[in-house]
């Protein structure tokens, strides 16, 4: 075998060469010293310098671990004949370079000198082999010539005729040392040695092997029957291609290994090998069916024969469990791939598989089909809405109708919960685009900026109108029908699911509709009805209804704010309080929670409100300090003598509940500041339709951004602190909220860096995730399942076009000011900008959060996007540790 | 035999139930558990435990060691699930008994039990792949939301009933006087006692950390503290403290434990404060919530961010303020690795336990179970009533006087038992369940 060697050191080195005669050192002279392969073999040589043909040393380098670098100049070493030679260099980097070269040809040696030859394997030798191999895993020179070896002399065919031998003759201890030795195999981590272990010459001879672990001498495993029973495999539609099968069968096995059969002894290595050869086989497998047009065609045409012949029943069935997994691996791909995918299916029909599934009356089919859906919206949610809203222009049924209906009668609470959540993500403004790659922040931010589409995005706009015209009414029926209802203390299993799922989405609306969200609610007068599952016997769905409400506070905003006096709704929950207490269960954590932070921020309206109406309860609560605080910041609102001071509420434990971070401990990272601020601005428009519609309309980022729209951020905030604010109200309002917020902002922004919650106290750990970079998993776990919450961004929509009155409309441009902002602005500006969220013009608005700034709300859209570049850094800090 | 016994049954034999009926498990354990506080109050005596992580057959393991289930009374910190290839079984078996035995165990939350890391450790595909769909894995995480963040034992004594070895003679035990009190017993593998401490000697011997491997030794916690008539953490505590309790009086309670998964937050500084945390929410990113589930202690001053990226770090200092303002003798804590199975930090006021023997199955680390005797010198611990609990307008002056107090207390009496990995015969072979089959 050749000996490769890179760049043997040709360039000459001054050294003197000395022989040992008589226990003295001998100088044969000064010459230039470098390191030859000759005739495939290493030497070093010494030239004269005097004359230059002379050569002062000529010597092979061998095996022998003779040599020895002594300080930083000297090398010394005897000779096969036995003499003791030195030479010393002139310069160490000379030496140094004689050494390295020295040293490498000693290790390739080595290396394959002692595995170049194994024994030919016999049941009587297995041990002395497993010894062998033993030894030569010990460096990473032996372990690659090992694999070398086991490829080139076709080692593995050789060990399975063993496995019978041993079997027949039931030499139990040489079954142990194979399945030693084929564990060794597997973990030299050579993916050309796996790819072959899995092949059908040596698949079940290598995994029959693997049934005798010594380490459970009294089982034994029954791999080969698991694999070799070939009706796990559900061929729906013939696979003409023999290659690709194959390769099916295979990545079937490689999951089997990787799963079952070396679950117990995977290191990470090994497990990142294997992951990726079934990432690639499965893009392999993908890329051939999704081109092949007549599988395709065949595939989708058994959806296509009505009625359906009884016998094809199971195969439809199988179909859309195929489409499935289809989609489940496509979570894997890379983006444009996956786009290719979706395409080429929607082609044949997707969505009619779809549709078929979702109105099926096997539960595991439909459940089939809201994975495949929920899938198709990850990936991308606008081509989603695309096609709805093309149904809509074709006047059939809405997909979007097909799920609230499911979601209404499903009886499968399983389902059901997968409806809820589908809903959910095809309602989500914010998801419009897939997020690939985002490893580095640059990226990060590209996808942020894109996922947030220009105003001018119609069929998304057209969508969600649709969705408020006609279809949020249906999906709220249960909610709206309650009017009238005696006091609620029955509910089936089924319909306070359901309850809870309605009242969900509902607070994922309020935090993410702004607009057409308010007007739905104020016309179909949702929060009272809300308030009456405050009563209900389930506490799980209380606590679902008080969510709502909490959702609508932390908005902190008047439309909402002045909903809940008007309906009078406070007093209900302060009753579950005085209910549930002193007994400190989950519900009554909740409510004080609710109340603590109106208390925090010193939400004036609501805490007036409640002083003025339920004094006497407040007064009667005393086994915590929240309520009788509450009455101090009344007097303190109402006193206008008293300055107000933000003192004690401003220390950390403002955020005890919040989504809130301390202050200083983390860097902020400009980009997702920037994003917060962003999207603060959003939310920051504010739809005031009712009572006091003109004087209160705020406007966002409108004046920002006309006064300065290219100016950079720190001009905004100066005319933003200096503009007079001629609301007197307000400004008392917002001189008290104002410090609370800065500092809430502040901590917020500071705990912009993603979390990262996958890192564990340990490396090996991260096996669960630890994939070839190549291979990126990140979507796998993923979402259909996840809480919507996690999806869920900052954001609002553009105004229905039909509704303009003069103020929504300045209210829709300044909204898009707004995002046209968030687009270009690139430093970042501080989270106090912006107190004055009521200001009531358009020219003098404040552009910033004070006030309306919805944090936890703001953060958890954060989370979401920092999802995927959270898992790249938990990687990398899983490497760290390794 | 009702259905429930029949599901634990079946699980205790490390097989999954039909998906209907872990649905009904999960809705009533969601009863169950909204009625649970945020820091459930536990009392002694309690078996305490760390992480699970989804290792079915050392759970059993724990049981044989520790007592079944209800004859023993058991707190688990959380990280049921994740890691090991039977997280379903483990969670759902714990899930039933508590809802068999409601008062006989307790459960509270871990970083694991969080749909986004379960997505990313092992239990989403585990459901997947024994169920075929989510709904089980969904069903769970519902539970998860309910799960308590902490609890808080009261009324464990301050010493535990001496073990005798089989051979009937006291290990690493000097003479011993019939009034010396044994604060900390170790009893090893095959249980054998390894050491026994007592409260004289623990006085006086000087250390830092308490690890099975150390050579005897304890702590500076001097003689046990003041007579306490409330829970320790609530308003209720030191309702007495006016009457000074002069330094060398016998012990009468082991004082509160705080049991929670992570650790503490900069954002708590009393037990109250997590009372008014929503917990019914996906572990947060951030916040006190986070912190509680993902912080560790560290030999620090102060806070330190922590390489987990979630949660923080917190030093000596922090532990003993914060049992100092809350009355609380001890922290008991699980979410880190020990090889020893438990460890004791900042002069025994904090204890980290870990239950998951040969973590990830190849970790080699042996497990523990932490047991808090029963305080049986005072009786008359709650007999204050439930008013009494939340009575909590004197914590702080209560506590700030204690503050200036010099007085120092010693944590309760308390046994660990290790154990290592149940046999394998026992088990099996560990592996996970196929994907039953496949299209592609």
């Amino acid at each position: 075998m050749a000996l490769v060697v890179p760049n043997p050191p040709e360039q000459p080195r001054r050294v003197k060469v000395y022989e040992l005669r008589n226990n003295d050192w001998f100088d044969r002279g000064t010459g230039y010293c470098t390191g030859q392969v000759l005739n495939d073999e290493p030497h070093i040589q010494v030239k004269s310098e005097e004359e230059e043909d002379r050569l002062l040393l000529e010597t092979r380098i061998v095996k022998d671990d003779g040599y020895q670098k002594q300080q930083e100049t000297l090398i010394v070493w005897t000779e096969p004949n036995g003499t003791d030679m030195a030479l010393s260099f002139q310069e160490p980097e000379g030496c140094a370079a004689i050494w390295d070269f020295v040293s490498h040809v000693q290790n390739r040696i080595m290396s394959l000198s002692s595995a170049v030859k194994l024994p030919k394997p016999e049941l009587n030798i297995l041990s002395s082999i497993e010894n062998m191999m033993h030894t030569l895993t010990i460096n990473t020179a032996g372990r690659d010539s090992l694999a070398k070896f086991i490829i080139n002399e076709d080692y593995i065919p050789k060990l399975v005729p063993l496995l019978e031998m041993a079997e027949d003759m039931e030499m139990l201890p040489e079954l142990f040392t194979l399945c030693r030795i084929m564990k060794i195999i597997i973990l030299l981590n050579d993916s050309t040695i796996i790819e072959y272990i899995v092949t059908d010459e040596v698949a079940m001879g290598v995994v029959g092997i693997l049934e005798y672990d010594p380490d459970f001498p009294t089982h034994k495993a029954n791999h080969r029957s698991y694999l070799a029973d070939n009706s796990r495999f559900k061929e729906v539609v013939p696979i003409d291609d023999p290659d690709i099968e194959k390769k099916i069968h295979q990545t079937y096995r490689l999951q089997y290994l990787k799963d079952v059969v070396l679950a117990r002894i995977l290191d990470d290595p090994t497990f990142s090998v294997l992951n990726s050869l079934i990432f690639f086989n499965q893009v392999d497998i993908v890329q051939h069916l999704q081109t092949n047009t007549n599988f395709l065609k065949a595939l989708f045409d058994l959806f296509a024969s009505d009625p359906l012949p009884p016998e094809e029943v199971q195969r439809r069935k199988h179909g859309v469990q195929f489409l499935q997994q289809c989609a489940s691996i496509a979570k894997n791909l890379q983006g444009p791939s996956r786009s290719q995918l979706y395409q080429n299916l929607i082609q044949h029909g997707l969505f009619n598989v779809i549709e078929y599934a979702l109105l099926n009356s096997d539960p595991a089919t439909r459940i089939a089909g809201t994975e495949i859906l929920v899938c198709m919206l990850d990936n991308d949610s606008g081509m989603m809405r695309n096609f709805i809203f093309k149904q809509i222009q074709d006047k059939t049924k809405p997909l979007t109708d097909t799920l609230i209906e499911l979601l209404l009668t499903e009886q499968d609470l399983g389902v059901k919960a997968q409806v809820a959540d589908a809903i959910k993500v095809l309602l989500d403004p914010s998801q419009t685009q897939p997020m690939e790659g985002l490893g580095k922040v640059s990226e990060l931010m590209n996808s942020m900026t894109a996922t947030r589409r220009p105003p001018d995005d119609m069929p998304n706009e057209n969508f969600f109108s649709t969705y408020y015209d006609k279809s949020a009414k249906k999906l709220f029926k249960p909610l709206i029908d309650l009017e009238g209802r005696p006091p609620i203390t029955f509910l089936s299993s089924n319909e306070s699911a359901l309850y809870t799922h309605l009242l969900e989405l509902l607070c994922f609306f309020v935090r993410h509709h702004l607009f057409r969200n308010k007007y739905f609610i104020l016309t179909e007068n949702i929060a009272p009805r809300v308030a009456q599952l405050l009563s209900a016997k389930e506490k799980f769905v209380q606590l679902a209804a008080l969510k709502f409400f909490r959702a609508c506070v932390q908005l902190n905003d008047e439309f909402y704010n002045r909903q809940l006096i008007k309906n009078k709704l406070l007093e209900p929950i302060l009753n579950i309080v005085i209910e549930t207490m002193p007994k400190d269960n989950l519900l009554n954590s909740a409510c004080l929670e609710f109340f603590e932070f109106i208390k925090r921020e010193g939400i004036k309206l609501l805490i007036t409100h409640l002083v003025d109406q339920c004094r006497d309860k407040l007064q009667s609560i005393t086994y915590v300090d929240t309520f009788s605080s509450l009455m101090v910041k009344y007097e303190q609102l109402h006193d206008k003598t008293v300055p107000y001071s933000a003192d004690e509420d401003t220390t950390p434990r403002n955020s005890v509940n919040g989504g809130k971070r301390w202050d200083g401990l983390k860097d902020l990272d400009a980009a997702e500041e920037e994003y917060f601020n962003g999207s603060d601005d959003d939310e920051e428009v504010e739809y005031s339709a009712v009572e006091n519609s003109q004087k209160r309309i705020r406007t966002g980022g409108k004046a920002v951004l006309g006064a300065s729209p290219s100016a950079g951020p720190a001009a905004s905030i100066k005319s933003l602190v200096d503009y007079p604010d001629d609301d007197d109200v307000m400004d008392t309002e917002d001189a008290e909220g104002e410090p609370v917020k800065t500092d809430s902002g502040a901590a917020n922004s500071v705990s912009a860096p993603p979390s990262d919650p996958g890192i564990e106290n340990l490396n090996i750990a991260s096996r669960a995730s630890s994939v070839a970079a190549d291979a990126p998993v990140e979507d796998t776990p993923s979402t259909p399942a996840t809480d919507a919450d996690d999806h869920v961004m900052a954001g609002s929509l553009p105004p229905t076009p039909d509704r303009l009155s003069e103020k929504r409309r300045r209210e829709e441009e300044a909204e898009e000011d707004g995002m046209e902002r968030l687009l270009r602005s690139t430093k970042k500006r501080s989270p106090s900008v912006g107190k004055k969220g009521g200001v009531n013009s358009p020219s003098s608005t404040g552009g910033g959060g004070g006030k309306k700034i919805s944090i936890s709300f703001a953060s958890k859209g954060e989370n979401a996007k920092g999802k995927k570049e959270e898992k790249e850094k938990e990687k990398e800090k899983e490497k760290e540790e390794q | 035999m009702s259905d429930l016994d029949k599901a634990i049954e079946q699980l205790r034999q490390c097989r999954p139930i039909p998906e209907l009926q872990v649905r009904e498990i999960c809705f009533k354990a969601r009863e169950i558990l909204i009625e649970e506080a945020n820091v459930q109050i536990v009392d002694a005596p309690v078996t305490i435990c760390g992480d699970i992580h989804g290792q079915f057959h050392d759970l059993m393991e724990l049981f044989r060691v520790g007592g079944d289930c209800p004859d023993t009374n058991y707190l688990f910190m959380g990280d049921f699930v994740d890691r090991g290839f039977y997280s379903l079984e483990s969670f759902l078996l714990l899930l039933c008994l508590k809802v068999r035995y409601p008062d006989r165990i307790t459960l509270i939350r871990g970083n694991h039990e969080s749909r986004q890391i379960t997505t990313v450790y092992g239990f989403y595909d585990e459901c997947i792949r024994k169920y075929g769909s989510a709904n089980v894995w969904r069903y769970c995480c519902d539970v998860f939301d309910y799960l308590a963040l902490g609890a808080l034992v009261i009324g464990a004594g301050t010493s535990v009933q001496p073990t005798r070895s089989a051979d009937g003679e006291d290990v690493e035990t000097k003479v011993r006087e019939a009034e010396d009190e044994v604060e900390i017993e170790v009893i090893g593998l095959g249980g054998v006692v390894t050491r026994q401490m007592l409260r004289r000697e623990a006085g006086m011997i000087n250390s830092t950390n308490l690890t099975p491997s150390a050579l005897p030794h304890l702590s500076s916690s001097g003689p046990a503290g003041p007579l306490l008539t409330g829970i320790p953490g609530t308003g209720a505590s030191g309702n007495s403290r006016g009457i000074a309790t002069p330094n060398n009086a016998p012990a009468n309670t082991g004082g509160a434990v705080l049991c929670v998964h992570g650790g503490l937050s900069p954002l708590i500084d009393s037990v109250d404060k997590i009372r008014l945390l929503d917990r019914k929410q996906e572990v947060p990113h951030d916040g006190a919530m986070c912190d509680l589930l993902w912080s560790d202690p560290e030999e620090i001053d102060g806070w330190g961010l922590s390489p987990r990226g979630a949660g923080f770090l917190f030093g000596s200092d922090i532990v003993k303020q914060f049992n100092h303002l809350n009355n609380l003798t001890l922290i008991a804590r699980a979410h880190q690795l020990v090889m020893e199975g438990f460890k004791e930090m900042f002069d025994s006021s904090i204890v980290t336990v870990w239950s998951a023997p040969n973590y990830c199955y190849r970790c080699g680390n042996v497990a523990a179970i932490l047991e808090l005797g029963e305080d049986n010198s005072n009786a008359v611990l709650r007999s204050g009533g439930e008013e009494v609990l939340f009575n909590r307008e004197n914590t702080r002056r209560l506590a700030s006087t204690y503050m200036g107090g010099s007085m120092k207390r010693g944590g309760p009496g308390r046994r660990y038992r290790v154990f290592e990995a149940a046999a394998q015969d026992s088990r099996g072979m560990p592996s996970k369940k196929p994907m039953p089959y496949y299209f592609l």
